[in-house]
């Protein structure tokens, strides 16, 4: 889910410059602040999370919208709290940043399971109460003491159909077969599911991934280097697709059906070998709104919650249930439908909350 | 004329004080902070600078940075040099149009710059599609997701910066000088060899410093126009502190760009005034 | 003495130089003897810098012809003319020492660096700066760099030296110190000075001739004593010197104050005498200068030398004015 973070990043970026010409007026409030002049709200930081309320940290965007009315408006009807948003978006690093400076406003962050596995193990997150939480409404294993997953995302990739008339490519080990398949390729630039893309392709069997053998897989990305490009936002891939620069690219695979039909079908979504990234809310130590946040996950596992956040974000129900209760023709599309199920793996966030660091700058290093 | 009484000056100074106490905090503070997480984390010590002689990859990233810091900056300059020089010699409505078009490219986010440049020069880009279509090329020729694109990305959003110190230069050589060196029979070129260009050289040198240092900061435009393949210690710095928490590896490159260029400026004082690079015209 | 310089004669033919509807330079015709020190002298505006920056190649012409001995060069660039230039506010490159500066004609010529060396020693010499080479410009006084501008225009032996307004920035007293040098170097390399100003004293301290200018056109040309002595027009008459105007007949006369005698009333005795009434007088311990009220002439002012003239007429005295017949010169031209 770095994508949007980046996308986000980088909008700030313009808007700091912007910002940059009202130093002078900033700078002179925080003298008055100093001298007394100003209130003490001048200083004081960014949020105001308090008791009665919930906070919920996400990427911006769509993301709002789509968690105000799939979980916050029946979670508002059941408590009477409202839920309100810091939409920074929850990096590890920002996580742990705010536990450590002490002052915590966020309630439940829409992170990953590996950063629950990270960010646990250092204590800067609250466990999770599955007295309130249901175990059962995610996938299995997918619960753990740190953070529950609530929604699935993934990797996929897509080609260009009019490259391959005769026989388009289905698997990883098409993909990276540059002799059969010419054109360029894409993949995600932070690791995560390129590894496991290219094992599989190196003949690795998809229940035999983990723990990913680093060397091995570095050595299959860098065999076909020459031929890729790497995106480090969604909305990069998309346009990398969009554009035709890559002939087969690597995308979140819940963006494949808005894809499909921006490209009026010229690129097709292949689910076979799909990574299934489990999207976890995780809880900051220490959050201003306390227990009442276990009621808000519990919300968001409920099967109209889960339908809603796939109809309005495109991300695959954990919940069994709401899967179940899809439409047909939304099955493709789901990275975990029955369908799906068999042919994708299962992105392991422990290896990935162990791993992370190494992976991430082994990988940079091997494509830099 | 008598000077001021002390005690008056500690006075003022007194006055001053919590300003320049508040700066100092604000400013000193991070800064020392950074400092300190470069030899305090993971573990206390020198660890994470002596990772720049031990780790390759750090030492590649320094290397590409360095690289694509100094290329963009020379060309930079040059151009901004090129067109400084046409907008002083322009008549005067030109020149407030030229300038406004300049700043009027400040507003341009670089995303947007960033995209557009995809548009117009990617593989299927405008470019490409136009020589394609007209038979020059047969094959897309890649200006875009590599080091190439990164450059062109960098230096167009570079030249408005290198422009307007060198212009505020330029426009403060006096043209009698030059006047007088065509009279003592200095060809054109002369003249500009020997008396223009070390007269625009503060400006020169100050656009050049800017614009490096600016540089040494870019990310968006590597991460995007390099295709990933071309990795800048800005960005590194990012994925150190946001995704893999290596904080010290992140502390210890950010306090080794502050010093680099701290360095830098040392060293360019050593040939220059640096009031007269920053300050625009000498008396 | 022959001069150690280059010399050359320049020939202007019916310059004119227009902007748009306005007139610069209006039809100008002169001939610069070679050698000589000729001003070009008249108020702001009167065309005399246009026609300096026309001569050395900055400003285009827009009808006429240059000739420098005979031979056209209307058309070539400045670099090229070989003047010397001195500008208002001399022009020195900032970025280079007194040396650096006075060599710098020889070195974009590449002449050898022997032959540079020396020559700057011998510039440096003429010009009393020997000691400042190493120098930069702004670590010298004004009339200091002024002769480090000088000594540059001159090193590579131009035929002909342009001068903008050379002395204007020097405080009076510098600038009549200065002034004796100029001429002196003048003197001593013997090159054609062609120089600008809009100070008279200047103009007849120095120049072998003056062209007085005025609205782009040529006034009048003289040496300085014919100039003072025989001014043509009312605006000669009274940009050079300070003239009295006598309205006769169908003709205008110029009548200089020093030329005017005073004696007590009824006591005046020359070919032209008028009675008048003092209306003040001014002290300047040279001289006393008068203002008399003269029913038939108008207010008329009187410069008696105070240490001969005796003892100060008083204010309301009435007194009797007399001059030859010779001092009054007829002017060619009606005032309007």
């Amino acid at each position: 889910m770095h994508d949007k973070q980046f996308m986000r990043e980088t909008l700030l970026e313009g808007a700091q410059a912007f910002q940059a010409g009202k130093l002078g007026r900033r700078g002179f409030l925080a003298l008055c602040g100093m001298a007394g002049f100003a209130s003490a709200s001048v200083l004081a930081g960014r949020a105001e999370a308090a008791a009665g309320e919930i906070v919920m940290w996400n990427w911006g965007g769509q993301s709002e919208e789509c968690h105000t009315s799939a979980i916050g408006n029946a979670f508002t009807a059941e408590t009477g709290m409202p839920l309100k948003f810091d939409t920074s978006g929850p990096l590890q690093g920002k996580i742990r940043e705010m536990v450590d400076s002490g002052n915590v406003t966020a309630d439940v962050c829409d992170g990953d399971l590996f950063d629950a596995v990270a960010l646990g193990k250092t204590g800067h997150l609250e466990p999770i109460d599955y007295s309130v939480v249901d175990k059962t409404k995610t996938i299995d294993g997918y619960a753990l003491e740190f953070g529950v997953s609530i929604i699935l995302y993934g990797y996929a990739f897509m080609y260009d159909t009019q490259a391959y008339p005769d026989g388009p490519p289905t698997s990883w080990v098409d993909f990276f077969d540059t002799e059969r398949f010419p054109g360029t390729r894409s993949l995600y630039k932070w690791a995560n599911g390129s590894l496991e893309a290219a094992l599989m392709a190196d003949g690795v069997e998809k229940d035999q991934l983990y723990p990913l053998d680093l060397d091995r897989a570095l050595a299959k990305i860098k065999s076909i280097k020459d031929n890729t490009i790497y995106w480090g936002s969604g909305a990069e891939a998309q346009q990398m697709i969009v554009n035709g620069e890559v002939s087969m690219g690597m995308v979140w695979q819940n963006r494949g059906r808005s894809i499909e039909t921006d490209t009026e079908g010229r690129y097709k979504l292949v689910n076979n070998g799909a990574i299934a990234m489990p999207g976890a809310y995780i809880v900051p130590k220490g959050n201003p709104g306390g227990p009442a946040v276990m009621k808000f996950i519990a919300t968001a596992q409920s099967v109209p919650a889960q339908l809603d956040l796939f109809a309005c974000l495109g991300m695959t129900p954990t919940n069994s249930e709401a899967i179940a209760a899809m439409a047909e023709s939304d099955q493709p599309y789901s990275i975990t439908s029955e369908q799906n199920f068999p042919n994708v793996v299962l992105n392991d966030p422990n290896w990935w909350g162990e791993n992370t660091d190494t992976a991430v700058n082994a990988f940079l290093e091997a494509i830099s | 004329m008598r000077a001021i009484p002390r005690h008056a000056l500690n006075a003022g100074w007194i006055l001053v004080l919590p300003f320049v106490v508040l700066v100092g905090a604000l400013f000193l503070g991070p800064i020392f902070n950074i400092l300190w997480l470069s030899v305090s984390d993971p573990t206390p010590g020198l660890g994470n600078y002596t990772e720049l002689f031990t780790s390759d990859s750090l030492g590649r990233i320094l290397w590409t940075t360095l690289r694509v810091c100094v290329i963009c900056t020379a060309i930079s300059v040059v151009l901004g040099y090129s067109i400084a020089y046409a907008m002083v010699h322009a008549a005067e409505g030109t020149r407030n149009k030229m300038l406004g078009l300049l700043l009027v490219s400040f507003w341009i986010s670089v995303l947007v710059r960033t995209f557009s440049w995809l548009m117009l020069l990617g593989r299927n880009g405008v470019v490409n599609s136009t020589l394609e279509t007209i038979g020059i090329i047969s094959e897309p020729i890649s200006f875009m997701r590599n080091e190439l694109g990164v450059l062109i990305g960098m230096v167009h959003y570079m030249v408005p910066y290198a422009v307007l110190p060198i212009l505020a230069s330029m426009q403060s050589i006096d043209g009698r000088v030059l006047q007088a060196s065509r009279s003592l029979g200095a060809t054109g070129t002369q003249t500009f060899w020997r008396v223009y260009l070390p007269l625009s050289r503060a400006g020169l040198v100050a656009a050049a410093l800017l614009v490096f240092i600016i540089n040494l900061g870019f990310y968006v435009i590597p991460a995007v126009l390099g295709g990933g393949k071309v990795l800048m210690v800005a960005e590194y710095i990012s994925v150190q502190v946001l995704v893999t928490l290596q904080w010290g590896t992140a502390a210890m490159l950010a306090a080794l760009l502050l010093f680099g260029v701290l360095a830098l400026l040392f060293l360019m004082s050593r040939f220059m005034k640096l009031s007269t690079v920053f300050g625009g015209a000498r008396a | 003495m022959a001069g150690i310089g280059n010399s050359g004669s320049l020939h202007l033919k019916s310059l004119v130089k227009r902007y748009g509807g306005f007139t610069a330079v209006d039809n100008v015709n002169l001939e610069i003897e070679r050698g000589e020190f000729l001003t070009l002298l008249g108020p702001s505006g009167s065309g005399k810098t246009t026609l300096l920056l026309m001569m050395a190649g900055f400003q285009d012409i827009t009808s006429g012809d240059i000739l420098l001995d005979g031979q056209s060069i209307a058309a070539m660039p400045a670099e090229k003319r070989n003047f010397g230039m001195v500008f208002q506010g001399y022009a020195l490159f900032p970025h280079m020492t007194v040396r650096d500066n006075i060599a710098y004609p020889l070195s974009v010529r590449k002449r050898p660096k022997a032959e540079i060396g020396a020559k700057v020693d011998e510039m440096l010499d003429l010009v009393h700066l020997t000691d400042f080479g190493h120098r930069f410009p702004k670590e010298l006084s004004g009339g200091q760099q002024q002769r480090v501008a000088l000594a540059r225009a001159l090193c590579f032996a131009p035929p002909v030296l342009l001068l903008d307004e050379p002395l204007g920035a020097l405080d009076k007293k510098l600038r009549i110190e200065v002034q004796a040098q100029l001429k002196e170097i003048h003197n001593r390399v013997g090159t054609t000075f062609v120089f600008v100003t809009h100070d008279q004293e200047e103009a007849l301290s120095m120049s072998d001739r003056i062209v007085i200018m005025n609205h782009g056109r040529i006034e009048q040309v003289g040496t300085p004593s014919e100039l003072y002595q025989h001014p043509r027009t009312v605006f000669a008459a009274s940009f050079l010197g300070k003239s009295n105007f006598l309205h006769r007949k169908d003709a205008v006369y110029a009548l200089r104050p020093e030329k005017i005698d005073l004696a007590a009333a009824g006591t005046g005795q020359g070919a032209n005498t008028v009675s008048g009434v003092v209306q003040s007088v001014t002290y300047f311990g040279a001289m006393l200068k008068y203002q008399v009220q003269v029913p038939e002439l108008g207010e008329i002012e009187v410069d008696v030398d105070a240490w001969r003239g005796g003892t100060p007429v008083a204010e309301g005295t009435t007194v009797d004015l007399t001059w030859a017949n010779t001092a009054a010169v007829r002017l060619e031209i009606e005032p309007k």
